[in-house]
Protein backbone atom coordinates (compact mmCIF):
# COMPACT_ATOMS: atom_id res chain seq x y z
CA UNK A 1 0.00 0.00 0.00
CA UNK A 2 1.62 3.24 -1.20
CA UNK A 3 2.19 5.84 1.76
CA UNK A 4 -0.64 8.66 1.73
CA UNK A 5 -0.31 10.55 5.14
CA UNK A 6 2.23 13.44 5.12
CA UNK A 7 4.06 12.24 7.67
CA UNK A 8 4.94 9.01 5.36
CA UNK A 9 5.76 10.91 2.46
CA UNK A 10 8.19 12.97 4.11
CA UNK A 11 9.87 9.15 5.55
CA UNK A 12 9.91 7.79 2.02
CA UNK A 13 11.30 11.07 0.84
CA UNK A 14 14.03 10.52 3.60
CA UNK A 15 14.88 6.97 2.32
CA UNK A 16 17.30 7.36 0.24
CA UNK A 17 20.94 8.50 0.44
CA UNK A 18 21.05 10.15 -2.79
CA UNK A 19 18.04 12.68 -1.46
CA UNK A 20 19.24 12.42 1.64
CA UNK A 21 23.16 13.79 0.10
CA UNK A 22 20.91 16.27 -1.80
CA UNK A 23 19.42 17.44 1.74
CA UNK A 24 22.82 17.88 3.19
CA UNK A 25 24.37 19.65 0.46
CA UNK A 26 21.07 22.31 0.39
CA UNK A 27 21.81 22.61 4.34
CA UNK A 28 25.09 24.58 3.11
CA UNK A 29 23.14 27.05 1.24
CA UNK A 30 20.18 26.93 -2.00
CA UNK A 31 21.61 24.94 -5.21
CA UNK A 32 20.82 24.62 -8.52
CA UNK A 33 20.41 21.29 -10.03
CA UNK A 34 23.93 21.56 -11.82
CA UNK A 35 25.80 21.94 -8.84
CA UNK A 36 23.66 19.37 -6.69
CA UNK A 37 24.28 16.79 -9.54
CA UNK A 38 28.15 17.31 -9.50
CA UNK A 39 28.96 14.53 -6.86
CA UNK A 40 27.07 11.68 -8.33
CA UNK A 41 27.59 9.23 -10.35
CA UNK A 42 23.64 9.38 -12.39
CA UNK A 43 22.37 11.23 -14.79
CA UNK A 44 20.56 15.06 -14.72
CA UNK A 45 16.93 13.55 -15.44
CA UNK A 46 17.70 10.94 -12.47
CA UNK A 47 18.72 13.87 -10.03
CA UNK A 48 15.35 15.90 -11.67
CA UNK A 49 13.32 13.02 -10.80
CA UNK A 50 14.93 13.29 -6.86
CA UNK A 51 14.24 16.45 -6.94
CA UNK A 52 10.92 16.40 -7.74
CA UNK A 53 10.15 13.66 -4.72
CA UNK A 54 11.85 16.10 -2.70
CA UNK A 55 9.74 18.83 -3.60
CA UNK A 56 6.50 17.22 -3.35
CA UNK A 57 7.08 15.63 0.23
CA UNK A 58 7.78 19.67 1.23
CA UNK A 59 11.45 18.74 1.88
CA UNK A 60 12.81 21.42 -0.23
CA UNK A 61 11.45 24.29 -2.27
CA UNK A 62 12.70 26.10 -6.23
CA UNK A 63 12.48 29.57 -7.20
CA UNK A 64 10.47 30.21 -9.77
CA UNK A 65 11.98 33.63 -11.47
CA UNK A 66 15.50 32.69 -12.06
CA UNK A 67 15.81 30.27 -15.36
CA UNK A 68 18.01 27.88 -12.79
CA UNK A 69 15.40 27.58 -10.33
CA UNK A 70 17.25 27.17 -7.43
CA UNK A 71 16.41 24.36 -5.02
CA UNK A 72 16.51 25.40 -1.04
CA UNK A 73 15.93 23.43 1.77
CA UNK A 74 12.87 23.57 3.98
CA UNK A 75 13.04 22.26 7.45
CA UNK A 76 8.83 22.24 8.44
CA UNK A 77 8.93 19.16 7.11
CA UNK A 78 11.14 17.84 8.87
CA UNK A 79 10.07 19.07 12.21
CA UNK A 80 7.44 17.05 11.58
CA UNK A 81 9.49 14.36 11.64
CA UNK A 82 11.28 15.72 14.50
CA UNK A 83 7.66 15.22 16.62
CA UNK A 84 7.28 11.74 15.83
CA UNK A 85 10.59 10.55 16.96
CA UNK A 86 9.71 12.51 20.33
CA UNK A 87 6.69 11.01 20.74
CA UNK A 88 8.62 7.49 20.71
CA UNK A 89 11.21 8.96 22.52
CA UNK A 90 8.59 9.82 25.29
CA UNK A 91 6.49 6.75 24.88
CA UNK A 92 9.76 3.94 25.63
CA UNK A 93 11.03 6.32 27.95
CA UNK A 94 8.17 5.78 30.05
CA UNK A 95 7.99 2.38 29.60
CA UNK A 96 11.08 1.46 30.26
CA UNK A 97 10.60 3.50 33.56
CA UNK A 98 8.33 1.05 34.16
CA UNK A 99 10.16 -1.85 32.92
CA UNK A 100 12.46 -0.83 35.48
CA UNK A 101 10.41 -0.63 38.66
CA UNK A 102 8.92 -3.90 37.96
CA UNK A 103 12.15 -5.87 37.91
CA UNK A 104 12.35 -4.71 41.52
CA UNK A 105 9.08 -6.20 42.23
CA UNK A 106 10.75 -9.18 40.15
CA UNK A 107 13.05 -9.09 42.44
CA UNK A 108 11.27 -8.69 45.26
CA UNK A 109 9.00 -11.69 45.01
CA UNK A 110 12.30 -13.99 44.57
CA UNK A 111 13.89 -13.07 47.50
CA UNK B 1 10.33 29.83 21.32
CA UNK B 2 13.57 28.24 19.06
CA UNK B 3 12.41 25.12 16.61
CA UNK B 4 14.66 22.70 16.86
CA UNK B 5 15.17 19.40 14.83
CA UNK B 6 15.45 16.18 15.92
CA UNK B 7 19.60 15.26 16.74
CA UNK B 8 19.15 11.53 15.84
CA UNK B 9 16.95 8.43 14.50
CA UNK B 10 15.45 7.41 17.83
CA UNK B 11 18.23 5.88 20.47
CA UNK B 12 17.83 5.25 23.94
CA UNK B 13 20.26 3.64 26.12
CA UNK B 14 19.73 2.50 29.40
CA UNK B 15 21.68 0.17 32.26
CA UNK B 16 19.12 -2.06 34.08
CA UNK B 17 20.18 -3.53 37.36
CA UNK B 18 19.18 -7.45 35.50
CA UNK B 19 20.87 -10.14 33.54
CA UNK B 20 20.63 -9.93 30.04
CA UNK B 21 17.93 -12.74 30.03
CA UNK B 22 15.50 -11.74 32.01
CA UNK B 23 15.20 -8.37 29.99
CA UNK B 24 15.40 -10.72 26.89
CA UNK B 25 12.25 -12.69 28.30
CA UNK B 26 10.67 -9.41 29.58
CA UNK B 27 10.19 -8.49 25.68
CA UNK B 28 9.43 -11.78 24.78
CA UNK B 29 6.74 -13.42 27.21
CA UNK B 30 3.89 -12.06 27.07
CA UNK B 31 2.79 -12.43 31.25
CA UNK B 32 6.09 -10.03 31.79
CA UNK B 33 5.25 -8.28 28.88
CA UNK B 34 1.96 -6.64 30.05
CA UNK B 35 3.29 -5.95 32.68
CA UNK B 36 5.74 -2.56 31.62
CA UNK B 37 4.40 -1.73 28.29
CA UNK B 38 2.83 1.42 27.85
CA UNK B 39 3.87 4.51 29.83
CA UNK B 40 3.13 5.91 33.30
CA UNK B 41 -0.76 6.06 33.27
CA UNK B 42 -1.27 3.45 30.68
CA UNK B 43 -2.10 -0.82 30.93
CA UNK B 44 -1.28 -3.07 28.20
CA UNK B 45 -4.19 -5.63 28.89
CA UNK B 46 -3.61 -7.43 25.68
CA UNK B 47 -0.60 -8.83 24.20
CA UNK B 48 -0.22 -11.85 22.07
CA UNK B 49 3.22 -13.26 20.84
CA UNK B 50 4.38 -15.64 18.88
CA UNK B 51 8.21 -15.39 19.20
CA UNK B 52 9.60 -17.08 16.13
CA UNK B 53 11.28 -15.15 13.19
CA UNK B 54 8.65 -14.23 10.87
CA UNK B 55 5.56 -14.57 13.28
CA UNK B 56 3.62 -11.55 14.93
CA UNK B 57 2.89 -9.73 18.33
CA UNK B 58 -0.16 -7.92 18.56
CA UNK B 59 -0.79 -5.72 21.70
CA UNK B 60 -3.10 -3.00 23.30
CA UNK B 61 -2.55 -0.14 25.43
CA UNK B 62 -4.95 1.09 27.56
CA UNK B 63 -5.76 5.07 29.33
CA UNK B 64 -8.58 6.75 30.52
CA UNK B 65 -7.63 9.76 29.12
CA UNK B 66 -6.29 8.09 25.73
CA UNK B 67 -8.86 5.35 25.23
CA UNK B 68 -7.21 2.17 23.57
CA UNK B 69 -4.56 1.89 21.10
CA UNK B 70 -3.45 -1.31 19.60
CA UNK B 71 -0.31 -1.88 17.86
CA UNK B 72 1.78 -4.87 16.36
CA UNK B 73 4.54 -6.46 13.92
CA UNK B 74 6.29 -9.12 12.79
CA UNK B 75 9.80 -10.07 14.64
CA UNK B 76 13.24 -10.31 12.37
CA UNK B 77 16.08 -11.61 14.26
CA UNK B 78 15.91 -13.61 17.18
CA UNK B 79 19.38 -14.33 19.35
CA UNK B 80 18.92 -14.51 22.53
CA UNK B 81 20.15 -12.75 25.59
CA UNK B 82 21.65 -10.58 23.34
CA UNK B 83 19.86 -9.47 20.43
CA UNK B 84 16.25 -8.77 19.05
CA UNK B 85 14.61 -7.42 15.75
CA UNK B 86 11.42 -6.48 15.14
CA UNK B 87 8.77 -4.11 13.29
CA UNK B 88 6.25 -2.22 15.16
CA UNK B 89 3.44 -0.24 13.67
CA UNK B 90 0.94 1.47 15.41
CA UNK B 91 -3.27 0.49 14.27
CA UNK B 92 -3.92 4.28 14.63
CA UNK B 93 -2.39 6.58 16.86
CA UNK B 94 -0.78 10.04 17.56
CA UNK B 95 2.73 8.46 16.04
CA UNK B 96 0.97 7.81 12.58
CA UNK B 97 0.29 4.78 10.80
CA UNK B 98 4.30 4.37 9.25
CA UNK B 99 6.23 0.85 9.91
CA UNK B 100 8.85 1.10 11.49
CA UNK B 101 11.87 -1.28 12.83
CA UNK B 102 13.15 -1.91 16.07
CA UNK B 103 16.65 -3.24 17.05
CA UNK B 104 17.48 -4.28 20.70
CA UNK B 105 20.94 -4.73 22.11
CA UNK B 106 21.47 -6.41 25.63
CA UNK B 107 25.28 -6.22 26.70
CA UNK B 108 25.49 -8.14 29.92
CA UNK B 109 28.28 -6.93 32.38
CA UNK B 110 30.30 -8.62 35.09
CA UNK B 111 28.73 -7.19 37.93
CA UNK B 112 25.28 -8.62 36.54
CA UNK B 113 23.71 -5.51 35.17
CA UNK B 114 22.98 -4.98 31.86
CA UNK B 115 23.20 -2.00 29.06
CA UNK B 116 20.16 -2.12 26.60
CA UNK B 117 20.46 -0.10 23.60
CA UNK B 118 17.02 0.68 22.14
CA UNK B 119 17.35 1.77 18.11
CA UNK B 120 14.18 2.67 16.42
CA UNK B 121 13.78 4.55 12.86
CA UNK B 122 11.12 4.89 9.93
CA UNK B 123 10.88 1.16 8.03
CA UNK B 124 9.68 1.33 4.46
CA UNK B 125 10.62 -1.42 2.81
CA UNK B 126 13.16 -4.45 3.57
CA UNK B 127 15.43 -3.51 1.07
CA UNK B 128 16.16 -0.06 2.68
CA UNK B 129 16.73 -1.11 5.57
CA UNK B 130 20.48 -1.10 5.72
CA UNK B 131 20.49 2.42 4.36
CA UNK B 132 18.44 3.37 6.96
CA UNK B 133 20.96 2.12 9.87
CA UNK B 134 23.12 4.61 10.06
CA UNK B 135 21.98 6.99 7.42
CA UNK B 136 19.88 9.44 9.66
CA UNK B 137 21.53 10.51 12.38
CA UNK B 138 24.30 12.00 10.49
CA UNK B 139 21.47 14.01 8.08
CA UNK B 140 19.87 15.58 11.01
CA UNK B 141 23.25 16.47 12.82
CA UNK B 142 23.89 18.48 10.05
CA UNK B 143 20.39 19.44 9.17
CA UNK B 144 20.25 21.12 12.86
CA UNK B 145 22.80 23.89 12.73
CA UNK B 146 21.25 24.99 9.67
CA UNK B 147 17.79 24.87 11.36
CA UNK B 148 18.87 26.48 14.48
CA UNK B 149 20.22 29.40 11.85
CA UNK B 150 16.92 29.55 10.33
CA UNK B 151 15.10 29.87 13.58
CA UNK B 152 17.05 32.75 14.81
CA UNK B 153 17.22 34.75 11.07
CA UNK B 154 12.84 33.96 11.66
CA UNK B 155 12.58 35.15 15.52
CA UNK B 156 14.95 38.13 14.20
Amino acid sequence: MPPTDALSTTLAALADPTRRAILQRLSRGEAGVNELAAPFAISLPAVSRHLKVLESAGLISRGRDAQWRPCRLETSALKDVDQWLEYYRRFWTGSFNKMESYIGTLKKKKE
Amino acid sequence: MTPRLADDELLITRDFDAPASLLFTLWSDPKHFRNWMGPEGFDCPEAEIDFRVGGRYRGMIRSSTHGDSWFGGEYREIAPPTRLVFTWIWDTGPAGEVETLITINFREHSDGKTTMKFHQSPFLSIERRDSHIGGWSSLFNKLRGYAEKLAREQTR
